[in-house]
């Protein structure tokens, strides 16, 4: 197998999703083959970290761009001050630096705070109790979804509310077979475990 | 304006969300449309080959009667209600399981 076929199988593999056959083939490969070895950490890092993703509050084009309008105005006004009084010539920079660091800290405060409710239904909070298992206890911020969705959330929303039962469709499939499937340390249920004594 | 926009893009959501099955963005519960907004951000940090395949899934699931999705959904309930020791158990199980079906 050539790096490239097994660096296509390895999300598949880091799922358990191959067949035992392209699975041995694979391990084969990544036996000798210390860059898809490194490869196939990062994809199973990748995989973990998924779910354990914190919620970053993404920040607004429309906020983005009044913020920049803004330290430019600072900035010309800044500038303007400054060639009135020479003596201060060294202060402009750092205290530019500062004053678009506040801007935007304030700005991003305000979005935050505009975009998470105060109180009902769409309280983040309220909604990780009622789905523990699908808001990770690391969500520190939990934006609420925007008015208008993205083409492909609005285009397919269930998917995306079904995304963690997908993600684990084969097992939940077949869920009762692989539960009552004994594994080698297993007594079969109905049997009494073998006694040491 | 904004109003215009939002209609604009509810009348071609609409539409699209026919075409995948499933019920639109605006039917969604505010708890659906939170979850579904969080599971949309980490579908985007996935790699596109994984991102097929959820979709592939998705149109499998949507094509199943409505009383196997509700054993489906029963059976993610009952796997996502697993302890960490049982989960581990059942991936174990499930790749036993797995080896020894017959493709």
């Amino acid at each position: 197998m050539r790096c490239g076929r097994a660096q296509k199988l390895l999300t598949a593999a880091v799922d358990g999703e191959l067949s035992p056959g392209r699975r041995a083939a694979l391990d084969r490969h990544l036996a000798g083959c210390p860059v898809c070895r490194a490869e196939r950490a990062a994809t199973q890092s990748v995989l973990d970290a998924l779910d354990a993703l914190p919620m970053v509050a993404a920040v607004p084009a429309a906020l983005e761009q009044a913020t920049l309008r803004r330290v430019r105005v600072l900035a010309a006004e800044e500038a303007e001050r400054t060639a009135r009084s020479g003596w201060r010539a060294w202060l402009p920079l750092p205290a530019l630096a500062v004053t678009a660091v506040l801007v935007l800290a304030i700005a991003i405060t305000r979005t935050a705070d505009d975009r998470i409710p105060t109180s009902g239904a769409r309280s983040p909070e309220r909604i990780a109790r009622a789905h523990p298992a699908q808001s990770h206890p690391n969500s520190a911020v939990a934006v609420a979804p925007p008015a208008e969705p993205p083409p492909a959330l609005a285009a397919a929303p269930e998917l995306f509310v079904d995304l963690p039962m997908l993600r684990n469709l084969d097992k939940v499939k077949h869920f009762e077979a692989i539960r009552t499937t004994t594994l080698d340390d297993e007594t079969p249920s109905g049997e009494e475990a073998p006694s040491n004594g | 304006m904004r109003r215009l926009v939002l209609l604009l893009a509810l009348a071609l959501a609409v539409p699209a969300a026919a075409q995948w099955g499933g019920r639109p963005w605006h039917q969604l519960t505010p708890e659906e449309q939170q979850r579904a907004w969080q599971n949309y951000q980490r579908y985007q940090q996935l790699p596109q080959q994984r991102q097929q395949m959820l979709e592939r899934r998705y149109r499998q699931f949507q094509a199943l009667p409505p009383q196997e999705q509700q054993r489906l959904r029963q059976n993610y309930d009952a796997y996502r209600g697993l302890d960490p020791g049982q989960k581990r158990q059942f991936d174990e199980k499930y790749h036993r399981w797995k080896s020894g079906r017959p493709r």
